[in-house]
């Protein structure tokens, strides 16, 4: 007993220890190290029992047969061929693809915008620098949720006659979507396309902003004078110097875009967890869902910071 | 003369392109420019004041401020507002005594249980059952709390990120990564389904506490990282002038580093509060009544079907007052405390 005790005050006041201590022999933190797992241990045997017992309780259990049973539900707009009679992982793995798909498009079209706003941020003209810091505080200070319900309710579906906007019907306008050269975006897709791009344009030119700013002022005289004219001055030298300053910026705003695309429940687009939503509705396996999300969101994260990792490399290396 | 006609116009023409395409140009457009903005921002003005039926705002403003709650109890959540703004005010314009300062962030933690006696009731107050709570009274509720939760959390999962035991470490890094990995509205959603599968047989938790722990779970793992950033912009040499003064860990921690780190990341931290009042606005996918949800129940109502430029008008406004409000407010003692720096 006396030695429990004195394990837990040593334990407690080497807790939160945050340099590399030479008071404390190595024994001594083994012995911390071992006695805090074992109260890890302790603390989630606790809760998977609990869980294990509420699942007997309920009825449910824990199993992933459900997967290969048919999913008896129909989807809006599948990216591949589906039927209701499928299976709920083949509908799981549209959900999937549905994100995949309104991530990198809003991914593509967020970039374009930020980056312009964020170069109109950093010129010199005083009336651009008004209009987009006022874009970027008014964007960034309202809820996704909102901007994208008005995006939906407001811009699509409050369109009365069929088309708002028909340019030779190459470009149409209308509440069921967006139509251009034979390509038709659902009104649900296209909501959340620009309500995620637009979301994330206004961070992703503030990260353009700071990237711009970082390099240093000296830069700038430099090339001025040595007569190199603005264009190709800001071409040529500015923004190269500040590619690298981006990345690490962007990276974190396209997971940050990642991770919103799940409102699109919010405007019913199946998207993964869309999906998961209504799995858990029809059979009640909230476990396996929520399991099945956690691990489809980890690799949605791999594969952002792989693909922007090999951009930083490749960055790197033209610069030298 | 034929000819000096023609000389005439080209050199009109070319003092006018001069003109454009001279350091006068960009005057030119702008002013142009601007006119076009101007009427722009005056036609939506007067769009939104005359053309708009305000009516399904000016008629709902009680459930927009308190929910369903009911109609006799309503002075507390409006105490509790007033109770805010006025330690809000305190903390930028107040006196600068020695004593109402150092008081001044307990006062700032006490308005969290403040506000859940006054809204909850009990000891001499009538009781409020949680379903009534709503609309920005609920939002603001979660907000405080969630965010009163995660700082500790935050701070000690950071410096558990930095301990020298390896399984310590090893464990926070985890639960961070996870949870940063993780959309909010996954956790949210965990809280409010998953939590009572975790939980003993009999024990029940309310549902505003539950998405109350969900939002402290996922915002702790980001406000851990802003403050493992401030603490890595400590100089060394701190540690060591701390060290040859003799204190322990412990005083290290919590009298040196915590509190330079917390100076150090607060702008990030208010940015995480405003994105923290922002996303309570996801609850309402989970059936919370703050403010979209009452709007949504708003919406549903037959009287204002289909009036939805109107609501979300008025939901965007309200947001982005509050978030500049408290944009202002770190600005503000963010000024205070570099001001403070010298001495």
């Amino acid at each position: 007993m006396r030695f429990i005790v004195k394990v837990v005050y040593i334990s407690l006041r080497h807790l939160i220890n945050c340099r590399k201590s030479q008071r404390m022999s190595k024994n001594k933190k083994l012995i911390i190290q071992i006695f805090l797992a074992f109260i890890l241990f302790g603390l989630s045997w606790i809760l998977v029992n609990n869980l294990i017992i509420n699942l007997i309780r309920t009825n449910i259990g824990f199993n992933f047969n459900w997967l290969i049973k048919p999913a008896s539900f129909s989807l809006a707009e599948p990216p591949l061929p589906y039927s209701p009679s499928d299976s709920y992982a083949w509908a799981l793995f549209m959900g999937w693809i549905n994100s995949l798909k309104v991530i990198f498009s809003s991914l593509l079209l967020a970039t374009f915008i930020g980056t312009l706003i964020g170069f109109l941020r950093v010129g010199k003209n005083s009336f651009f620098n008004i209009i987009t810091a006022g874009y970027i505080t008014f964007i960034r200070q309202t809820p996704l949720l909102i901007q994208l319900m008005c995006w939906y309710f407001v811009g699509f579906l409050s369109i009365k006659n069929n088309s708002f906007l028909n340019i030779r019907n190459i470009f149409n306008i209308s509440n069921t979507g967006i139509e251009i050269f034979g390509l038709n975006l659902s009104s649900e897709f296209s909501a959340l396309l620009f309500g995620l791009s637009i979301f994330s344009s206004a961070f992703i030119a503030e990260v353009i902003r700071g990237g711009i700013q970082s390099v240093p002022v000296g830069q700038w005289e430099a090339y001025r004078s040595l007569g190199i004219s603005e264009k190709k001055g800001f071409v040529k030298i500015i923004f190269p110097q500040a590619l690298p300053a981006f990345i690490p910026g962007l990276t974190s705003q396209y997971l940050n875009l990642a991770k919103n695309s799940t409102l699109a429940i919010a405007v019913g687009y199946s998207d993964i967890y869309a999906i998961n939503d209504t799995i858990i509705n029809q059979t009640g396996r909230a476990v396996e869902c929520f399991i099945i999300l956690l691990f489809s969101f980890l690799i949605l994260n791999l594969l952002i910071t792989k693909i922007m990792g090999i951009i930083n490399k490749s960055i790197m290396r033209t610069r030298i | 003369m034929n000819h000096m006609n023609l000389m005439l116009i080209i050199n009109l023409f070319n003092k006018i392109k001069n003109f454009l395409l001279s350091k006068h140009k960009k005057n030119v457009f702008n002013f142009i420019f601007t006119l076009i903005l101007i009427s722009l921002v005056l036609r939506f003005l007067y769009w939104i004041f005359f053309n708009l039926n305000w009516r399904v705002v000016t008629s709902n403003l009680n459930l927009y401020a308190f929910g369903s709650f009911p109609f006799d109890e309503q002075w507390r959540p409006t105490l509790w507002f007033l109770s805010l703004l006025s330690i809000t005010f305190v903390t930028i314009y107040g006196p600068k005594w020695n004593w109402l300062r150092k008081n001044l962030l307990f006062g700032w933690i006490g308005t969290v249980p403040l506000g859940i006696y006054l809204l909850k009731g009990g000891f001499g107050l009538t009781p409020v059952m949680s379903r009534n709570w709503g609309g920005l009274t609920l939002t603001i509720l979660l907000t405080s709390s969630s965010i009163l939760f995660s700082l500790p959390i935050g701070i000690i999962l950071a410096l558990c990120r930095r301990s020298s035991l390896f399984l310590i470490r090893k464990f926070s890094s985890f639960y961070i990564d996870v949870m940063r990995s993780v959309p909010l509205i996954a956790v949210l959603f965990f809280g409010q389904l998953l939590i009572p599968l975790f939980l003993p047989f009999g024990v029940e938790i309310d549902r505003v506490w539950r998405s109350i722990l969900a939002f402290t779970l996922f915002v702790s793992a980001y406000i851990a990282e802003d403050i493992r950033g401030g603490l890595q912009s400590i100089p060394k040499n701190q540690i060591e002038a701390a060290n040859s003064l003799g204190l322990n860990n412990f005083q290290i921690n919590f009298f040196i580093l915590v509190p330079q780190s917390l100076r150090i990341a607060l702008p990030a931290l208010t940015n995480q509060l405003i994105g923290l009042f922002q996303n309570t606005s996801l609850m309402s996918i989970l059936g919370l009544m703050e403010l979209l949800g009452v709007s949504r129940s708003i919406l549903a109502n037959p009287e204002f079907i289909g009036q939805y430029i109107e609501v979300y008008i008025w939901l965007a406004s309200v947001y982005w007052i509050l978030c500049t409000i408290m944009a202002f407010v770190s600005k503000k003692l963010e000024h205070k405390m570099t001001t403070n720096k010298g001495y």
